[in-house]
């Protein structure tokens, strides 16, 4: 149904009333792949919204959309910006290096296999378009090792089939597309039908729509008027957001990307002002007396654009779309008390500078070569000094709601300047990202030991034994994991069914190794609805504290714990994650 | 004949030592001015008791070469007499440096032996030489065979914390595998004379589960124990299982005493073998 729509009127002309497009060289491919940033861009909040569960999670949309654009980065340097194949290999090793978690090392595997399907062709026509589809299905479906219907591979695979059959009665790469972006947001409408996690969180597949997204992008920028120059095309473009009309969530729940305020950011405005990025949403309230809201808005809305400045003599809200928020920051503080200022960037660009941070300190000192290093991935400075202080050589900054590019990854090991090095990916969503640097670091032996959480992680490091060798240490780290049970304590973003329970927005809950198993409204209450089911009574449990956490709360939270569990050893650590206000595990 | 010497930290208790017709030479354990001689005055569960109560923290020193002469003396009454005086490792202790200065004083008729280890691992060695005297082997076999035995022990110590070790001055290159911001138990080998930190653990189950498969995958072994510091209760732990994994052989079980207790500190749980020739 979805396709159907949008099958009918992308951006309000007919295939049917042009001249078919039946050659695309290297420029109309960049343009193509421009434009689905700039698609995928504009939804990455939608596609992020389909988690499944209703945890602050790995961002699929997010992690697709960094990785799209460091392809993008790439392809603008080919070496034959001309060429097909030149423009679409160095996207997809720009896709590589860039990747982040499971979606994104996906996403790179369907790029590379679209490129390899271009290979040797300056320009491709329609029935190339369709074997590199095809290609793109092949490759993505060889990376996973155990392959699931109802995700993202089920969307390449049926996206590539119908635009080889439509290649089969067209000439037309117009006519391909399309029918392969009906076709794809088709199979995602279908994932549900195909997956149970789906179906009972009430979502599609995240890394599915994500692919129809960019699909629909790429398609858009070559169903630009012909008579205009492929690169402009984007411009073109009419703005519309991606499901809209029919694109429900499955379950009741609201129409995606419904309503004017998302929209707004969404969808026009995403692609209106791509070159110059998103800038930085700012907020913050101004504390009178004697305030003028009407000269404030005047002040401060020259500053940025979708601003909003609200309020009376007393108290002022302000919340700009700017590309310089210290000047914004600094006038207002001229004015009035600043408070609850909260500056974010929109583009995720500090995602980069992050990485750039830990690759450059990672560089810096280098360290003296050792047989065996060990690269850890940390959120939190709390976590970065445990992993530190036992033994990891590098840490990467990254998490549950951030995962570190295969680049990031890469550095560190490199930089861990040791014959053998062990990656620690402490998240269930890094470890993709994780297996693909080894046969990037042809230099390094890179073995992956599958932590699938902190303390798994720290676990794992505990059993490191830096004399014995790279084989011995994987098996023993791997033995080692087993022995821990992980606890991560949240709040979630939304209402939900998951593993048969019902959950409402703000409930705490309680995952346990990967599933949640206890829901309730405080913490101390729903770690020991987990405490009592535990089967077997732990010896020692770690307490890691998160962000938003001090240290006399979670000591209280162990006094009570305690009294409860008199035999149990408890510790207390500053682990410094953001979402999850604590980490336990138990042993 | 051939007399047997070995020193205190071999936990050799006096009521055994009597049985056996060994003589142990302690070592001195010192409370600020309070001093005692390890064992004699002081047994291990007097000594972890004090330690439970806090406040000042034991030292230790070897016994002085004259301790040493005094019992080579007593023992080589007759023109026939040997010694052969077994300690812990020089690597940990001075007291083998004051036995071969007391030995130089009288001929060749004392032979010290660095076993290389500590407490059940000395122990080892101990009982070996006497089945060896007991089976009729003469001086020089003795001597040889206990010199080809210390390459074959591994002595094992989980302890429960760091503190002691570390208050000791014993913990040298450990520190740094050992050392952060998490609290953990470290797994000790001791073999060949020196201290070598073998895992780390966080709770003593993981601690226990790796001990006993270092066990096991040192092969055929000639001789087990297990040894705690004030904690029989993890020893009661391992008792039956090192009891199911080797049947056929008499399990050696014991206290860490004072001495070593100073530096292991209270609630370690050990094991130790002599790995078979």
């Amino acid at each position: 149904m979805a396709g159907a729509d949008r099958d009918a009127a992308p951006s309000g002309v007919t295939a049917t009333e042009r001249e078919p497009l039946r050659e695309i060289g290297g420029r109309q491919v960049m343009a193509g792949l421009t434009s689905a940033l700039a698609w995928l861009q504009a939804n990455q909040e939608v596609v992020n919204d389909l988690n499944v569960f209703p945890v602050p999670d790995g961002d699929t949309g997010s992690n697709m959309y960094l990785t799209l654009r460091s392809a993008v980065e790439d392809a603008a340097k080919a070496p034959e910006p001309g060429s097909a194949a030149s423009v679409m290999q160095a996207a997809a090793h720009g896709s590589l290096m860039g990747a982040r978690g499971n979606s994104g090392v996906i996403l790179s595997q369907v790029l590379r296999g679209f490129s390899q399907g271009l290979r040797g062709h300056q320009r491709v026509d329609a029935a190339g378009v369709a074997v590199a589809l095809g290609e793109a299905s092949a490759v993505a479906y060889k990376a996973v090792m155990k392959p699931t219907e109802g995700t993202i591979l089920t969307v390449v695979r049926e996206a590539a089939a119908a635009g080889k059959r439509a290649a089969e009665g067209s000439d037309d790469i117009r006519q391909v597309l399309q029918t392969a972006v009906a076709e794809a947001h088709a199979a995602v409408e279908r994932t549900p039908d195909q997956l149970a996690v789906l179906r009972d969180a009430g979502v599609v597949d995240a890394g599915g729509l994500g692919f129809a997204v960019i699909l629909e992008g790429f398609a858009r920028a070559l169903d630009g008027d012909p008579g205009v120059a492929a690169e402009d095309a984007l411009a073109l473009v009419a703005p519309r957001r991606v499901g809209e009309p029919a694109l429900r969530r499955p379950g009741g729940g609201p129409a995606i990307a419904s309503g004017a305020a998302p929209g707004e950011r969404r969808g026009a405005a995403a692609v209106a002002v791509r070159h110059e990025g998103w800038g930085y949403c700012t907020e913050f309230l101004i504390g009178g007396p004697g305030l003028d809201v009407d000269a404030l808005r005047e002040e401060l809305g020259a500053l940025g654009d979708s601003s909003l400045v609200v309020g009376d003599e007393e108290l002022v809200r302000v919340h700009i779309h700017t590309h310089d928020p210290a000047v914004l920051i600094t006038r207002a503080a001229e004015r009035g008390r600043l408070s609850k200022l909260k500056v974010e960037d929109m583009s995720i660009q500090h995602h980069d500078i992050l990485e750039r941070a830990a690759a450059e300190e990672a560089q810096r000192p280098p360290a003296p070569h050792k047989a065996l290093g060990v690269v850890s991935v940390a959120p939190g400075q709390g976590f970065r000094s445990i992993l530190t202080g036992l033994g990891a050589d590098g840490i990467v900054e990254g998490g549950q709601t951030m995962n570190p590019s295969i680049e990031a990854l890469l550095n560190a090991v490199r930089a861990a300047n040791a014959d053998s090095v062990i990656i620690l990916p402490n998240n269930g969503n890094v470890i993709m990202t994780a297996l693909e640097v080894d046969a990037l670091a042809p230099e390094v032996a890179v073995r992956v030991v599958p932590t699938r959480s902190l303390p798994q992680g720290i676990t794992a490091l505990l059993a490191l034994d830096p004399g014995g060798d790279l084989a011995s240490n994987c098996a023993r780290m791997e033995e080692a994991i087993g022995g821990v049970v992980t606890v991560e304590i949240t709040h979630a973003v939304r209402d939900s069914t998951a593993d048969g329970q019902d959950i409402h927005e703000g409930d705490v809950i309680a995952v346990v190794d990967d599933r949640i198993t206890q829901v309730g409204r405080d913490h101390l209450s729903v770690v020991e609805a987990v405490l009592d089911h535990a089967g077997r009574e732990p010896e020692l449990i770690t307490v890691y504290r998160g962000a938003g956490i001090d240290e006399e709360t979670a000591e209280q939270l162990v006094v009570s714990l305690r009294r409860r569990h008199p035999d149990v050893e408890f510790e207390v650590h500053d682990g410094g994650q953001e979402h999850y206000p604590y980490i336990l595990s138990l042993e | 004949m051939l007399h047997i010497v070995t020193d205190s930290t071999s936990d050799i208790l006096p009521s055994e030592a009597a049985a056996l017709g060994v003589r142990v030479v302690p070592l001195t354990v010192r409370f600020g001015e309070e001093q005692f001689r390890d064992g004699v005055d002081l047994d291990a569960d007097a000594f972890y008791a004090r330690l439970a109560r806090g406040g000042i923290s034991p030292t230790t020193s070897q016994p002085s070469p004259e301790d040493f002469a005094a019992v080579y003396r007593e023992l080589l009454r007759e023109p026939g007499d040997r010694v052969l005086s077994i300690h812990i490792s020089q690597k940990l202790s001075g007291t083998l440096q004051s036995a071969t200065l007391a030995a130089q004083e009288l001929d060749d008729r004392v032979t010290p032996v660095d076993s290389g280890s500590v407490s059940m691992g000395v122990q080892f060695l101990v009982r070996a030489a006497l089945r060896d005297l007991a089976a009729g082997a003469d001086v020089d076999t003795v001597v040889r065979n206990t010199e080809a035995r210390r390459s074959r022990l591994v002595v094992y110590v989980l302890l429960d914390t760091l503190t002691y070790l570390h208050r000791g001055g014993r913990i040298g290159a450990a520190q740094a595998f050992l050392g952060g911001v998490l609290n953990v138990k470290p797994l000790l080998r001791i073999a060949g004379g020196v201290v070598h930190p073998q895992a780390r653990v966080r709770n003593r189950r993981q601690g226990i589960d790796r001990m006993l498969a270092l066990l096991a995958e040192a092969g055929p072994l000639e001789a087990v124990g297990t040894m705690h510091s004030g904690a029989p209760r993890l020893l009661e732990e391992v008792r039956p299982r090192l009891t199911a994994a080797y049947p056929e052989l008499e399990l050696g079980t014991g206290q860490i005493g004072p001495v070593v207790g100073t530096y292991a500190g209270p609630g370690a749980i050990g094991a130790a073998c002599l790995r078979a020739g």
